[in-house]
């Protein structure tokens, strides 16, 4: 076959979107095909990704990230725990286990009761001052404890819009976001961001006092 | 729920001195950059789905977060290059050396859509008379190649080497651009 042919055949496979057949190509046919790649996504459109795959791709790669040693009902677990979108999406879905009809109320933040869940101590009851937050991990959760007056308070740290690890202002009072400056009060509501829709309220965790522990409902 | 629009989607620049504090935002940052870059190289979209797919796979679990954007995107860059290349060389016997400038990822994530720049305005700009004209017709206008043939006043083997021919010939200007 001739050159001609052949770069032809792999323009046709371009403009047709269709994966062009593989051959073992000159140097003088494979300019000429990088010149038809190029040529081919200049037209408007053309190069921008299809919303199924940036979605189909964001799901494999959190089962690819977080579902190390465990299997599935871990992973499927930190799912539920974990990003505030991929908790949000299960949820929607009919997921077992987290308390689903308050998924959609974006101002009183949803409870997180995952299956098989026991009190886990995570801090101390003295390492949180009077109105301020601590962080905390179980591995299972990042969550956070908040001191209000003595009464302890616990949400999941990270960020409902993308999963970014929120931390306390220094000035207490205030969870941040460092992805997208949204900010949320020690109570879990959303207080400013800077996003098209508010993100929801932080989800909450069951908390208790038991021996000088803060103890949280977590897997 | 349904599936998140990646076009639509507010996009929220990274300033300089910026952090990554996690994959999720390292992904919903430079998806759509990764894979506009790839598809720039493959032209089409079964392959750049597997290539963008393959450069998350590759690089996000060997990043330390929190990171500096910059340094994420720049990783990011390096990685596309050694796929695309890796792509190039098992599929077409390509040399394994990667044709990339080294700023692939300092652009925007958000750039315009279609022709950036307008590179390849000027290439075809730069172009003999026909040469640019079945390239337009091809490319630009979508028509086939028994259409473009019929345009141009020739046979449809005519314009499959005016064709190859004018590929090549932009390929050297582009060349010459770089260089």
């Amino acid at each position: 076959m001739s050159p001609e042919r052949r770069v032809g055949r792999f323009v046709e496979d371009l403009l047709r979107n269709r994966r062009p057949r593989r051959f073992r190509a000159t140097a003088d046919e494979l300019a000429a095909m990088r010149a038809a790649a190029e040529l081919r996504a200049s037209r408007p459109g053309a190069d921008l990704p299809d919303p199924f795959f940036v979605d189909r791709l964001g799901r494999r790669l959190r089962e690819e990230l977080t579902g190390d040693a465990g299997g599935r009902s871990l992973t499927r677990r930190r799912l539920l725990l974990g990003a505030g979108t991929a908790a949000a999406a299960a949820v929607a879905g009919g997921a077992a286990g987290v308390a689903g009809d308050r998924a959609l109320s974006a101002a009183a933040g949803r409870e997180l009761v995952p299956e098989g869940a026991t009190w886990q101590p995570v801090l101390a009851a003295s390492a949180v001052a009077v109105g301020r937050a601590v962080r905390f991990s179980t591995g299972a959760i990042e969550g956070i404890v908040v001191n209000e007056g003595g009464r302890y308070r616990a949400f999941s740290a990270t960020c409902t819009h993308l999963g970014c690890l929120l931390s306390e202002s220094p000035d207490g009072g205030r969870l941040r976001c460092p992805c997208h400056r949204t900010a949320f009060g020690l109570d879990g509501s959303v207080l400013e961001h800077e996003l098209v829709r508010p993100p929801a309220a932080l989800p909450w965790l069951h908390v208790r006092v038991r021996d000088g522990q803060v103890e949280v409902l977590t897997v | 729920m349904s599936a998140p629009d990646p076009v639509s989607r507010p996009r929220l620049r990274v300033v300089e001195g910026e952090h990554y504090a996690d994959w999720e935002s390292v992904y919903a940052h430079n998806v759509v950059a990764v894979y506009r870059v790839v598809f720039r190289q493959v032209g089409n979209r079964p392959d750049a789905e597997d290539l963008a797919e393959e450069v998350f796979l590759a690089a996000l679990p060997r990043l330390r977060l929190p990171a500096p954007a910059a340094s994420v995107r720049s990783y990011l860059g390096a990685t596309v290059r050694t796929v695309v290349a890796d792509h190039w060389r098992r599929h077409y016997a390509a040399p394994p050396a990667a044709p990339l400038p080294d700023d692939v990822m300092a652009a925007e994530p958000d750039l315009p859509s279609g022709d950036s720049g307008g590179r390849v305005a000027g290439l075809l700009a730069r172009l003999p008379e026909r040469f640019r004209q079945i390239l337009v017709l091809r490319f630009l206008r979508g028509l086939s190649v028994g259409q473009a043939a019929a345009e141009m006043g020739v046979t449809a083997g005519n314009a499959r080497v005016l064709q190859y021919r004018a590929l090549r010939r932009a390929a050297e200007l582009a060349e010459e651009g770089e260089s």
